[in-house]
């Protein structure tokens, strides 16, 4: 038996071992790209979103390479989510796999341990030493998805400041590799340095004055770097600081109602949308709250083509918060007819606007100081990396 | 003189309590506001009976024209689906119209099942709603069995009108009563355009003289807002009666098909309600019901996403079973001939096939015959 899950940007470490620790074989499926969006287009519905289209094309190149079982995460929610798996083995096989299964992974509460009963299913062998493997590869699981969290938290403070152009994405990769290979508890445990190590190694220009810009949206497309045109980099590359939330490591903290802080950004959502429609939707309208009030200089929303609770969450933020919190915002609904100049002029215009804005407000600034508001405004806050990272930029 | 300024103002008291009775009385009767589409036409007896029975008086939106679908694509976004599009339109036209409206009512349906939910954008709409600028007070109630059951709710709405508990309960009890009635009403085989018209006129429900069955029967799916809105849909029904074509909808199919669950997979259940029903009904006319269709023909607006996977799944069951099936996608931009040909090309094929079925019979008949 030979397992394979589709990508989601840097996640595809984490999940390898959570399969791997299980002692199955695990085949990743190749990078995203134009081919394989090509078939998922083919073969799926006209009007789903687009991680469909994108999951589908990963299958079947996972399945070219020899994959048997396919691993797909559901969740039971009103979204169309839930949907994907049941949808894709139909298509996967009238597209002339038969032989492929295609096994949910239920992540609707992860407290209710469904997803040992997957981690179960997936295995060939089945004896009493299970229960230990599974704990161990859920240990393993959490610890690497909160160091690729830290990694792209570190990726997107560091990347305005380089001097070489490219240095980042190179360290990122070269850590992404070292994780892969880190798989034993005390190393792991010692990886943080390694990250930070590595990150301070890049040559920074201190002398620059980024822009700070929140990344938020729907999740898939906001972390895998083939579906939002390499978003990241590019905002980077344009002299943009850029933080995010969202990470496998946040959600499956979350489904184990863990948290804190999606606690406290439903909390500022609550006047607006009362309850989770699915998606991103509540808390991208926490988060607009959140960094409109921490100060920042611009927001970006970022969800694939008819996704239905995101354009919930897009009326409620044109028509009511933006008026109210004024942070600039731009949205971005993706999916395969993607034109990556126009994007680019987009992203730009973007850019500099919220640039003139800026140096409009600190003018403004200079001369008196600035009206007290009645909303409280407070710091960005982030873990012991976020700090030492920030420290590091500072130093100099 | 005293006795003249006594006498007067015992005339003003008098008048005065006269002017805050009859205050009282304009006011007794709250004034709310429904907008004609999307879930209307699935709950609005439902809605008549209960706010009604709460002292309410019911103004509804015209059924939808040209400008008020026009208003709504303005003021909605382009990736909003067509039927929200609408909503907006309707909400915007009982704004204009009506500048007294007290309410405009707006619930919020969660689920209705346990294991269930409906599209995202019915959980959020009052939400939506809300960020309208100029809008009236929203009447909203919310429907969501995970939490509290219905009656809860209901009362905490009957608290925003002024009444009690005890009031509110009897409406409930008389308004579901009400809707059984509607649903059974439906079952008899009655268009939903035509019920709905008696419920908004107050009229008892009475059996449309039966016409001559005709010799094509189609089922035609689709979600409410797509099939009975004649406007959006281009009087789709009407199309197909005036080609010699009968019309089932999903409404009209006996209360049995939808209580047991529809399995897709097997370790997964689908969660959307309409759909469920979709899906039940479907699966009815593929193994048991072969024979009493000739075609099924599914309404689907854009930017739909519920409906964009199911029909996918049926499309490939039918493919299987060989039944004719048609997927029609409607927007604000609909074009009507190409509508026509459409119907028209699918109804023709259908005859044909008949016609050929029928002669392959008679040579099989009259071999049976010359043998015998």
């Amino acid at each position: 038996m030979i397992v394979s899950f589709p990508n989601m940007g840097y996640s595809w470490p984490a999940f390898k071992t959570l399969i791997e620790c299980m002692g199955v074989k695990v085949v990743l499926p190749d990078p995203t790209n134009r081919e394989a969006v090509k078939i998922g287009v083919k073969y799926s519905p006209e009007f789903v979103c687009f991680p469909f289209k994108v999951t589908l094309g990963d299958f079947v190149s996972a399945i070219k390479k020899g994959a048997d079982t396919l691993v797909m995460a559901i969740d039971c929610g009103p979204c169309r989510f839930g949907f994907y798996h049941a949808v894709q083995e139909r298509i996967l096989h009238d597209m002339g796999y038969k032989n492929i299964r295609v096994i949910p992974l239920d992540q609707a509460d992860l407290l209710e341990f469904k997803w040992v009963k997957t981690l179960f299913d997936v295995t060939p062998t089945k004896n009493l030493f299970l229960y230990t493997k599974a704990v161990k590869a859920v240990q393993y699981f959490i610890k690497k998805t909160k160091y690729i969290e830290d990694i792209s938290t570190a990726e997107g403070l560091i990347r305005c400041y380089e001097r070489n152009k490219g240095d980042t994405t190179r360290v990122v990769k070269e850590l992404l590799i070292k994780l892969d290979k880190t798989n034993k508890i005390n190393e792991l445990r010692k990886f943080k340095s390694v990250i930070t190590n590595d990150f301070k190694k890049i040559d920074i220009d201190r002398s620059r004055d980024p822009l700070k810009v929140a990344l938020s949206g729907e999740i898939h497309i906001t972390l895998e770097s083939h579906d939002n045109l390499d978003i990241r980099r590019k905002l980077g590359e344009m002299g943009v600081q850029l933080y995010q939330n969202l990470s496998v490591y946040d959600w499956v903290i979350h489904k184990f109602h863990l948290n804190f802080h999606r606690k406290w950004l439903e909390y500022l959502a609550r006047p607006y949308m009362p309850m989770d429609i699915g998606g991103e939707a509540v808390w991208v309208i926490g988060e607009y709250i959140d960094r409109a009030r921490s100060g920042f200089d611009g927001f970006i929303h970022a969800y694939p083509f008819t996704c239905m609770p995101e354009i919930s969450a897009r009326t409620i933020l044109t028509n009511t918060l933006y008026k109210k919190y004024n942070l600039p915002i731009i949205f971005f609904s993706f999916d395969e007819h993607a034109a990556e100049s126009g994007f680019r002029t987009r992203l730009e215009a973007f850019v500099d606007l919220i640039q003139g804005r800026r140096k409009q407000k600190r003018q403004k600034k200079e001369i008196k100081l600035e009206k007290k508001s009645k909303e409280p405004s407070y710091e960005v806050h982030g873990g012991s990396l976020y700090n030492s990272i920030f420290q590091f930029i500072q130093a100099g | 003189m005293q006795s003249k300024k006594t006498t007067n103002q015992r005339e003003l008291k008098h008048l005065k309590s006269a002017l805050k009775s009859y205050r009282y009385d304009k006011k007794s009767k709250i004034k709310v506001g429904i907008p004609r589409a999307l879930h209307f036409y699935r709950f609005f007896p439902f809605w008549k009976k209960l706010l009604e029975e709460l002292g309410c008086e019911l103004i509804l939106s015209p059924p939808t024209y040209k400008q008020i679908v026009e208003e709504g694509a303005f003021q909605g976004f382009g990736e909003l689906c067509l039927p929200v599009k609408v909503y907006y339109g309707h909400i915007l036209y009982l704004m204009r119209e009506y500048p007294e409206l007290d309410y405009i009512f707006v619930p919020r349906y969660v689920s209705e099942r346990v294991e269930g939910y409906f599209c995202p954008k019915f959980l959020s709409l009052p939400d939506v709603i809300r960020t309208l600028p100029n809008i009236p007070k929203i009447l909203t109630f919310t429907i969501n069995v995970k939490e509290n059951p219905i009656s809860n709710s209901i009362i905490s709405l009957a608290k925003t009108l002024g009444k009690g508990q005890r009031e509110a309960l009897q409406a409930y009890e008389k308004a579901k009563k009400y809707h059984k009635q509607y649903q059974d009403f439906l079952r008899k085989g009655t268009p939903v355009g035509y019920a709905l018209k008696l419920v908004e006129k107050d009229k008892p429900f009475k059996m449309l003289k039966k016409k001559t069955p005709k010799n094509i029967k189609f089922l035609l799916l689709g979600h409410g807002y797509n099939i009975f809105d004649t406007y959006v849909n281009l009087d789709f029904q009407k199309k197909l009666t005036r080609h010699g074509v009968d019309v089932l909808t999903i409404e009209n199919l006996p209360e049995i098909l939808f209580k047991e669950p529809v399995i897709i997979n097997k370790q997964f259940r689908p969660y959307w309600l309409h759909e469920d029903e979709i899906l039940a009904a479907i699966r009815y006319y593929l193994v048991q019901g072969r024979k009493e269709i000739d075609g099924v023909i599914f309404l689907i607006s854009f930017a739909c996403g519920p409906d964009s996977l199911i029909a996918e799944l049926i499309m490939r069951d039918m493919k299987v079973i060989r039944l004719p099936f048609l997927q029609i996608i409607m927007d604000e931009h609909t074009g009507e001939a190409g509508l026509l040909t459409r119907i028209e090309s699918f109804v023709e094929m259908i005859k044909r096939k008949k016609r050929k079925l029928d002669e392959m019979k008679e040579k099989q008949d009259l071999k049976i015959f010359e043998e015998a």
